[in-house]
């Protein structure tokens, strides 16, 4: 039995899963770093314990700390959420040698799917599309132009170890093959430690297409149907929705399926999720498996009203899955839109400081899930996530009303948001209609920064905010001069009398 | 009666304030209410139509407000301030002389430019890597590099000059 779990995150995540923690009478204990002392997922905890200084690599990622404070405090699980150590096969290497139950899949799983090269072997091996291309490094460039030559440009040079965009070069033709070479071997190098890359066709246009699993500890497996995640900035998610608009009952059947095999070719258990790209012609190709809990499981929680984090501990205790596959259906539509830190006419500058106002948004079909507080500090050494704001609906047109109607609400001051990207994205013909694909914020968005982007705005909210400026500026001079009439006042009282 | 300059959202705008609930804005009179929640939350009625407006931030002179989701950026000068600030402005430009300062706190990655380089607008001159992101920080103006005034692998405030334009 699992009675006290040690969360070796922070932030959003950190606090979804004390609330997990909370509903099943778990003790949360939390770790922090100096610069997290006053954060929100501290004191939502039971037990927190300082792990080291702000910088990641002395706290939140270093491993033997981590472990031995488990032990020490008696944990007797961890839950890593995403980022940071989750996806780590040497620290949870650790974790299973020390007798702590580790919270997702084992270490030889993630190890199996962390190597790109291994992971498309063992998907083709298993009759899992994937995208035509090399299933090993490449050696050397001349070995690279005839492969590259063979499958026919446009490819993707994508590194070995790659992750996150880096050590990733798009080619069109035998000419600039050496170059895109040598600048994605130099890349990974420095961003991975790993200079191989290895080759890719270059999929047109695709849409982002990933399908949640769960499975147990007793080879139990089951989908919780698809996400689509094609609005993507440099290949970071910005909105994430189930289910997807672009794929039919046909193809749902075929993807999930596909993803199910995926999974039990690495014998995976706990939650994870299998990410596909799908072409124009809709045919899909497994792209990466994220072997831990996602940042948008929210979604597949909303549509499906299933807890994913819950079943995450259940399942590492030992327990079967508490569902079946045939209890499983589609209810409505839900969106997330991730809430950063970032000033998005600065070319998404990331935005520090205090929080002097946070006014949270709800009502009908609205989910927060929040790391931050009134007076939190935004420090510089994380990622700037916020929190995310989750819509859901009895249909898409419902759950996008809904998400408009939050981000209007939900007011966050004291740092810049990226909420009026999300306004901008809402209301665009290309992301209602579902035409967008993996390139629309590139296409159709960069070009508008930093100021045409907001030339649709309401003419009055100018108007509004100059009367308003105008009226703070006088109070502020009028206040300034009594200021100084009582200031003097005192002064000739001093003198005269 | 006090007239204002107010610039939002880089276009300027008259507004004479003339009493605490009315003002006249396009030659239009308006009558507006407002009303302060709290230390940046404003409840505010312009004509018949109602807003809640959040002051954002503070950035150098500009506040940046919250209306709707959406943020507008407005400076609120006196005409005789807004006077000033034109001629100041005439003046440093004719100066010449640009300093780059770190738009946000983080640590210097690489410094693409040596003293005495030629540099164009909007040019990139280096990387500022903060909170996992690398964000190249570019040229405010052409010019030569005056003087470079950090190392890379050093960490700096926001607001530090970090580059001397000339």
């Amino acid at each position: 039995m699992i009675k006290r779990i040690l969360i070796a995150n922070r932030g959003e995540i950190a606090h979804r899963i004390i609330k997990a923690c909370r509903e099943l009478n778990i003790t949360s204990i939390a770790i922090y770093s100096e610069a997290d002392k006053n954060s929100l997922h501290v004191r939502r905890a039971d037990e927190a314990y300082l792990i080291g200084p702000p910088p990641a690599n002395e706290s939140y990622l270093n491993k033997e700390k981590i472990i031995e404070l488990a032990k020490k405090v008696k944990a007797d699980a961890i839950h890593p959420g995403y980022g940071f150590l989750s996806e780590n096969y040497e620290f949870i290497e650790l974790v299973e040698k020390s007798g702590i139950i580790f919270i997702g899949p084992s270490s030889a799983s993630v190890k199996l799917m962390g190597g790109k090269t291994e992971a498309r072997t063992l998907m083709k091996q298993n009759n899992v599309p994937i995208v035509p291309g090399t299933t090993e490094p490449i050696s050397n460039i001349e070995e690279g132009k005839k492969i590259a030559k063979e499958i026919g440009y446009p490819i993707m040079l994508k590194a070995v170890s790659g992750g996150g965009g880096k050590g990733m070069r798009k080619v069109f033709s035998q000419q600039e093959f050496e170059n895109a070479f040598n600048l994605a071997t130099s890349e990974s190098k420095k961003a991975f430690g790993n200079s191989e890359v290895y080759i890719e066709k270059y999929i047109e246009n695709p849409k982002h297409i990933e399908v949640q699993i769960l499975a147990d500890k007793h080879g139990n497996y089951l989908h919780l149907f698809e996400r689509e995640c094609s609005v993507q900035r440099r290949h970071q998610k910005v909105i994430e929705e189930a289910p997807s608009i672009t794929i039919n009952e046909n193809i749902r059947k075929k993807i999930t399926q596909t993803a199910i095999q995926a999974a039990k070719a690495c014998n995976y258990y706990n939650a994870g999720t299998i990410e596909f790209l799908l072409d124009k012609n809709k045919n899909f190709y497994f792209l990466e498996m994220n072997t831990r809990l996602q940042v948008e499981h929210p979604v597949t929680e909303m549509i499906t009203g299933f807890d994913i984090v819950k079943e995450q501990i259940k399942i590492a205790e030992g327990k079967e899955l508490s569902i079946k596959q045939e209890d499983l259906n589609i209810f409505g539509h839900a969106i997330e839109c991730r809430i950063y830190a970032e000033d998005v006419e600065n070319n998404f500058s990331p935005s520090t400081g205090k929080i002097t106002l946070h006014r949270l948004t709800s009502g009908p079909g609205i989910r927060i899930e929040r790391g931050i507080d009134v007076s939190s500090d935004v420090p510089i050494y994380y990622d700037p996530m916020l929190a995310k704001v989750i819509a859901w609906g009895s249909n898409r047109e419902e759950a996008i009303a809904r998400m408009k109607r939050a981000l209007s609400e939900y007011q966050i001051c004291g740092v810049i948001t990226n909420i009026p990207f999300y306004k901008w994205i809402l209301s665009q013909e290309e992301f209602l209609d579902g035409s967008f694909d993996i390139n629309f914020i590139e296409n159709k968005f960069i070009p508008l920064i930093p100021n045409k982007w907001k030339e649709n705005l309401p003419e009055e909210y100018e108007e509004v905010i100059a009367s308003l400026s105008a009226l703070l500026k006088e109070e502020k001079k009028n206040n300034s001069a009594s200021y100084n009439k009582s200031k003097k006042s005192s002064w000739r009282n001093l003198l005269y009398e | 009666m006090n007239e204002y300059v107010i610039t939002v959202n880089h276009k300027k705008k008259q507004v004479k304030v003339l009493s605490q609930n009315q003002i006249e804005i396009n030659g239009e009179i308006i009558n507006v209410s407002l009303q302060k929640i709290s230390n940046n939350l404003i409840s505010f009625i312009y004509g018949n139509k109602v807003y809640e407006i959040a002051l954002n931030k503070n950035e150098s002179e500009y506040t940046r407000f919250l209306i709707d989701g959406w943020h507008i950026d407005a400076v609120a000068r006196t005409k005789l301030e807004e006077t000033a600030f034109e001629l100041q402005k005439n003046i440093s430009a004719s100066k010449h002389h640009a300093e780059v300062k770190a738009p946000m706190p983080g640590l210097i990655l690489k410094i693409k430019k040596k003293i005495g380089e030629k540099v164009e607008l909007g040019e990139p001159l280096l990387i500022l890597e903060a909170m996992k992101m690398e964000n190249d920080i570019h040229s405010p103006s052409s010019g030569i590099i005056k003087e470079i005034r950090c190392k890379e692998g050093e960490s700096v405030e926001k607001n530090s000059i970090i580059i001397i334009i000339e």
